[in-house]
């Protein structure tokens, strides 16, 4: 069950960051998709770590190495 | 056994024509009877039965007769001499009868439903009397009938049987072989595909004698004597039944067959997952114990603070009144007469040496240099803080005692590890309470301004410490009034002030989320330019208790005790940066947990900067008087979250839902952690780029091909992945209806483009 795409925290966030930014109608929900990809990504990734540690659980280094990596991808 | 004869006779006429017809036909005549005696019917086998057996022979035979026709290369033993002598005499016989062939097609056909008839037979065991005239005289043609049909019933069977009567024996002179093909091919009895072949090659096998009547039946043989039919009959109705059971019998034999198959590759499976699930579980440390050592750890810790938090209190408590007395005279860090603090400080600290005073300066830097990596990597391992925390003290107590011997070294490091020390402190709080507490008795021989030191190390551990255990946050408020008092009281040396300075900003911004390099740097640069002082104890101590999230009372009345106490003064602009914070602390209490618990990266980037900063401070500021107190320690929002002014984030919880739905695996806490930092990071790095896409198309607004632009870069759409594509995986409905447009009804586009 997903929740609702949080448009206006979004929003805000961009906007904090870079105040002089606008953002066109309904494009806070690509944005919101980009995220998706994003965390779906990292959570592959994430996953492909503990397995190779043979870990059942996913824990804090394996999801380090994977932000690295994904942090990196996503830089476009 | 009169009957037999004419049965036979009939049947060896019969078999004569039909062993000429064909070689189905030259089988038939033979097989004829069979299946006339046994197909035809449970009459014609009962009549039999009277007599002996033979019907089911026979009836065996037949069927075994009917399918062995079509193979005529089945080898079989020929039959025995006395039924084959008896066929051979009637063939000539039975070439007369040609216009019989079609009840011998039939009665061939019927052989080759031998398999049918021979279950039919068992049915047909009633009808023995009715068929038994109609056996006499058109054996063939009724067993054919029957055969044939079989299916359809009894009584029509009968009929058929009358009317196949005169056609059944094939006229091998006369009929072409045109004729006898049509009459094979319509007499071909229906054979169902659900027979099993099995029973054929039974009867093959099993019909030994009636295989040369097959062969017969290669249009040569038709000399299939009535005995060899009864024989044949008899042995049929048994090979029947020997069919039915072996039919039967090889159905299950091969059903088995495959289910142990089945069987076997479903074990051989369930141990190979097992095996590999095995792999896959393989060596873990079992979450349970984790946890159960983290659970059995708090109360550890609870204890541990209480008792060292309470006597770190008590003796400060004793050195503050002490220090009160001298708080006058000791400007500088040495002018604290050592002696009466030394004195005092033995008898209450001579009790507890639990650790040997290390002394090394160099020992100091290399726990220092070790301890920052320490920061900068470990998030997870308490054990790892703990060791820190450990080192940090020991680091802490080493600074002390080289900030008595060098200024400006001591200090440094001093205020490095103080500030490292904290952050150790605030994540982990095992033993810190204990060290410090220890560690200040073990400096009987360090000077008040080791003695401030400590009790302020003291002070910060033990709040550091209690802010991780809400649970003994009323005692820890309590225990802060004591010690702010006394830490105020003690500051006397600028560089102290300098490392509370350090250590509150970095407190706040370990504590306080998201906005900690924003609000530390300002904070460094007031403080900076402040020259530090007591007040930046204050906001310390401000911090911890907020930390502690006691609420705004216990901050309160820090504030005012470190007012009263304290003799600097501390700007209104220090405050105004650390009550933010700390009210941003109290609101939030998942946030002090997060501050606590992850932000090694946060607090390591905060460590940087300060670091550096204390450097240029130190030099500017001398030893200076105690430093003001604060003027407004209260802090100006209340009760209203602030936290999204400081920085707006994704909630978490949401953050927590999607990360756990996409890893379908068990997560630990701490990489959730690490997950929203990385949305952070992610979002900041995604502004910036959509900021360059869209000034590159030199717009100012971000449209939707800008962030497919993004998305291309990123290698999630593809020429064979297409964005739309996406749009529909991922997002639910409603959403997708506004992203991609639709044509409606009325020559619409919705959303219009």
């Amino acid at each position: 069950m997903k929740r609702a795409a949080p448009r206006s925290t979004l929003r805000r966030i961009i906007k904090t960051h870079k105040p002089q930014l606008r953002l066109a109608t309904n494009a806070d929900l690509l944005v919101h998709l980009n995220f998706l990809l994003f965390l779906h990504r990292l959570a592959e990734e994430a996953r492909t770590n503990a397995f190779e540690n043979k870990s059942k659980i996913i824990k804090s280094e394996h999801t380090i190495a994977a932000a690295k990596v994904i942090l990196k991808k996503s830089r476009g | 056994m009169a009957g037999r004869p004419p049965g036979e006779g009939g049947g060896v006429p019969l078999g004569g024509p039909g062993g000429g017809e064909s070689g189905r036909g030259g089988v038939p005549p033979n097989y004829r009877s069979h299946k006339a005696n046994g197909g035809l019917s449970p009459p014609a086998n009962a009549a039999r039965r009277g007599r002996t057996g033979t019907t089911r022979t026979t009836m065996h035979r037949g069927g075994g007769a009917a399918p062995e026709l079509p193979a005529p290369h089945c080898a079989a033993p020929p039959p025995p001499p006395t039924a084959a002598t008896t066929p051979r005499a009637p063939p000539s016989a039975c070439s007369a009868p040609r216009s019989r062939g079609a009840p011998r097609g039939g009665l061939a056909r019927g052989g080759w439903a031998g398999r049918r008839r021979g279950r039919y037979s068992v049915m047909a065991d009633s009808w023995p009397r009715v068929r038994r005239g109609a056996r006499r005289s058109g054996r063939y043609p009724t067993r054919a009938a029957v055969k044939t049909v079989s299916d359809s019933g009894t009584n029509s069977g009968r009929s058929t049987l009358v009317k196949q009567r005169p056609t059944v024996f094939p006229d091998l002179d006369n009929d072409t072989p045109r004729i006898m093909l049509k009459r094979i091919i319509q007499t071909q009895p229906q054979v169902s595909p659900l027979a099993p072949q099995i029973s054929k090659h039974e009867e093959t096998e099993e019909a030994p004698p009636e295989l040369p009547s097959k062969r017969v039946s290669s249009m040569v043989e038709m000399q299939l004597p009535d005995l060899v039919p009864e024989e044949t009959s008899i042995a049929t109705f048994h090979m029947t039944k020997k069919r039915k059971k072996l039919s039967i019998s090889e159905f299950e034999r091969a059903a088995d067959k495959r289910l142990p198959q089945n069987q076997a590759q479903s074990m051989l499976d369930s141990t190979a997952l097992a095996r590999s699930l095995r792999l896959s579980l393989g060596s873990l440390i079992p979450p349970d114990t984790v946890e159960k050592r983290g659970l059995l750890r708090r109360p550890k810790n609870r204890k541990a603070i209480d008792m060292e938090a309470f006597e770190g209190g008590v003796e400060q408590n004793m050195l503050k009144r002490k220090a009160q007395n001298y708080l006058v005279d000791s400007e500088t860090a040495s002018g604290i007469p050592t002696a009466m603090l030394a004195s005092d400080a033995e008898i209450m600290l001579s009790n507890t040496e639990l650790f040997v005073q290390p002394q090394f300066d160099e020992q100091s830097h290399n726990k220092l240099s070790a301890l920052e990596p320490q920061l900068s990597d470990s998030k997870t391992s308490a054990q790892t803080s703990k060791i820190s925390d450990a080192a940090q003290e020991e680091a802490r107590l080493v600074g002390l005692v080289s900030s008595v011997g060098t200024n400006e070294g001591g200090t440094r490091r001093y205020s490095a590890d103080l500030i490292l020390d904290h952050e150790h402190v605030d994540r982990m709080t095992h033993v810190s309470p204990k060290t410090p507490a220890n560690q200040q008795e073990d400096k009987q021989d360090h000077s008040q301004q080791s003695n401030p030191m400590e009790q302020l190390s003291v002070l910060e551990e033990v709040v550091a410490g209690t802010a991780e255990h809400r649970a003994s946050a009323g005692y820890s408020e309590h225990l802060e009034k004591k010690l702010t008092k006394k830490a105020e009281l003690q500051i006397t040396t600028v560089e102290d002030a300098r490392v509370e300075t350090e250590m509150a900003p970095s407190e706040e911004e370990g504590i306080a989320e998201g906005s900690v390099e924003h609000q530390g740097s300002p904070k460094a640069e007031r403080e900076i330019a402040k020259g530090v002082g007591a007040g930046s104890l204050g906001r310390h101590s401000h911090a911890f208790s907020s930390s502690e999230k006691s609420g705004m009372g216990p901050l309160k009345e820090a504030v005012e005790q470190a007012d009263e106490l304290e003799d600097q003064v501390i700007t209104v602009e220090l405050d105004g940066p650390e009550e933010e914070p700390t009210v941003n602390e109290t609101e939030d209490p998942e946030s002090d947990e997060v501050s606590m618990k992850t932000p090694t990266f946060v607090r390591a980037a905060a460590y940087k900067p300060l670091l550096s900063t204390p450097r240029p401070v130190k030099p500017a500021s001398p030893k200076s008087p105690l430093q003001p107190l604060r003027a407004k320690p209260i802090p100006k929002s209340s009760g209203a979250t602030r936290r999204k002014t400081s920085k707006p984030e994704v909630a978490s919880s949401l953050i927590k839902k999607i990360f756990s739905h996409y890893v379908k695996m068990p997560v630990a806490r701490d990489a959730y952690k690490i997950v929203e930092k990385c949305c952070e990071r992610y979002f900041k790095q995604l502004s910036s780029d959509l900021e360059a896409y869209t000034n590159h198309a030199g717009r100012k607004t971000v449209e939707m091909a800008d962030l497919e632009v993004l998305m291309r870069r990123q290698g999630l759409v593809t020429d064979k992945m297409p964005l739309h594509v996406l749009i529909e995986r991922y997002l639910p409905l409603e959403y997708r209806k506004l992203l991609i447009p639709v044509a409606v009804s009325g020559n619409k586009v919705f959303p219009c483009k």
